[in-house]
């Protein structure tokens, strides 16, 4: 355990506690777009940024919460002036980069900023290169997608910007995306996602297309399951289990009735 | 001591009540959720309340790739890390009972929780079908 103060409040965390879960932990905010805490940190967006004083030492610095332990004796402001300022930056630059992202421009008005300073990039889609599909593709254990090129040709793309062959469809990437920026479409059992078709697998009940085959398969392989959990959609095993309900029931009021 | 959900079907008459409340209680901002428990008509005059069996050895927490289900140590309820789901829904698909639920758009799936140890199903069930009681 570990003693640190976050806006003059004294916390105690347990050691190796991440500096943003200290933060949450004592009831503070800060904005952030790339963490998720499932995944390893990742210090991309800079939105969490934090000032900190270490202990003995006179200055202070700015740094990334999501991505810096919290350490014993440290003194950590959340919404200092240099905190502000830097966090804006950081949203003007992300606004300037992604002007048509809904999540972006919340982010940047509530810090009251409605345009950007710098020249809005037109040509870009919303990917604010924040890497957590790419992190969560690998952590379902298919790492089909990766983060390639540098600067300001970086970009999320399969290796040799290829539909991606590892990728099973399973949409994960698109749902943490936090600007929506990866296109899943369904339509009559087949998804598309990373430029690439894949087959639906139909419930054996309603005919609903619930999941892609490739993930089932993974999946089945993956969590050691009986094949046969995963055959009905989540609707259709509901009604199944009621079924089993009541045939319980009338079983039981014919045991009653011979009683 | 834990308490668990009971249903005993018979009792159920199709109200419905059970959803309405469950959804009120996990209202987020005002917004009524979707309900945990689902009653399924089966013959005429014949429903069942279904809810998570809260299982010993749930396929859920099995399937779950980045262990954000976790049994609550106080009610014995499986929960969702809501931070920590990826929504990849591998459980809505791995629960042979169907009952996990994916709410869109919300970061997590989501599942029965008893309400922390004071279900709103059972607090209104007019008829008993559902109860929460020692086991
Ligand atoms: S949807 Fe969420 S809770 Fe369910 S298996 Fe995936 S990560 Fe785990
Ligand atoms: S959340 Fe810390 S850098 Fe993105």
């Amino acid at each position: 355990m570990l003693n640190l103060d976050i806006n003059g409040r004294r916390v105690t965390v347990r050691k190796g506690t991440a500096l943003l879960a200290a933060i949450r932990e004592a009831g503070f905010e800060v904005p952030t777009l790339c963490h998720h805490e499932a995944l390893e940190p990742y210090g991309a967006c800079r939105l969490c940024v934090v000032e900190v004083r270490e202990e003995g030492r006179d200055k202070t610095r700015v740094v990334t919460a999501c991505n810096y332990p919290a350490k014993a004796g440290l003194q950590v402001e959340t919404e200092s002036e240099a905190v502000v300022e830097t966090r804006r930056e950081v949203l003007d630059l992300l606004l300037a980069r992604c002007p048509g992202s809904p999540v972006i421009r919340e982010l940047a008005s509530s810090m009251g900023l409605h345009r950007s300073s710098y020249p809005p990039d037109q040509n870009r889609d919303n990917c604010i290169l924040c890497g957590l599909c790419v992190r969560v593709c690998e952590k379902l254990g298919f790492t089909a997608i990766t983060m390639a090129g540098r600067g300001a040709e970086r970009e999320v793309a399969a290796p040799l910007k290829e539909p991606p062959p590892d990728c099973v469809g399973c949409g994960s990437c698109a749902r943490v995306c936090p600007t929506g920026n990866i296109p899943l479409v369904d339509r009559d059992a087949m998804r598309r996602i990373w430029d690439r078709d894949f087959e639906m697998v139909r419930c054996t009940s309603c005919g609903r297309a619930y999941i892609t085959r490739e993930y089932l398969e993974s999946r089945v392989e993956a969590s050691g399951l009986p094949a046969s959990h995963f055959e009905l959609c989540d609707e259709c095993s509901r009604s199944r289990t009621a079924q089993t309900m009541y045939r319980h029931m009338v079983l039981d009021d014919k045991e009653a009735s011979h009683e | 001591m834990s308490k668990m959900l009971m249903v005993t079907p018979g009792r159920c008459i199709g109200c419905r009540t059970c959803e309405v409340a469950c959804a009120f209680r996990h209202a987020e901002a005002g917004v009524p959720g979707r309900s945990r428990v689902q009653v399924r008509t089966l013959a005429k005059d014949v429903w069942v309340p279904i809810l998570c069996l809260q299982c010993d050895d749930a396929a859920c927490v099995q399937a779950c790739p980045v262990s954000a289900l976790w049994r609550n140590a106080e009610t014995g309820a499986i929960e969702v890390q809501e931070d920590r789901c990826v929504r990849c829904n591998v459980c809505v698909v791995a629960c042979p009972f169907g009952n996990m639920t994916v709410e869109s758009p919300k970061k997590a799936v989501i599942k029965c929780d008893v309400c922390g140890g004071d279900p709103a199903c059972a607090q209104f069930c007019p008829t008993r079908a559902l109860e929460y009681l020692e086991v």
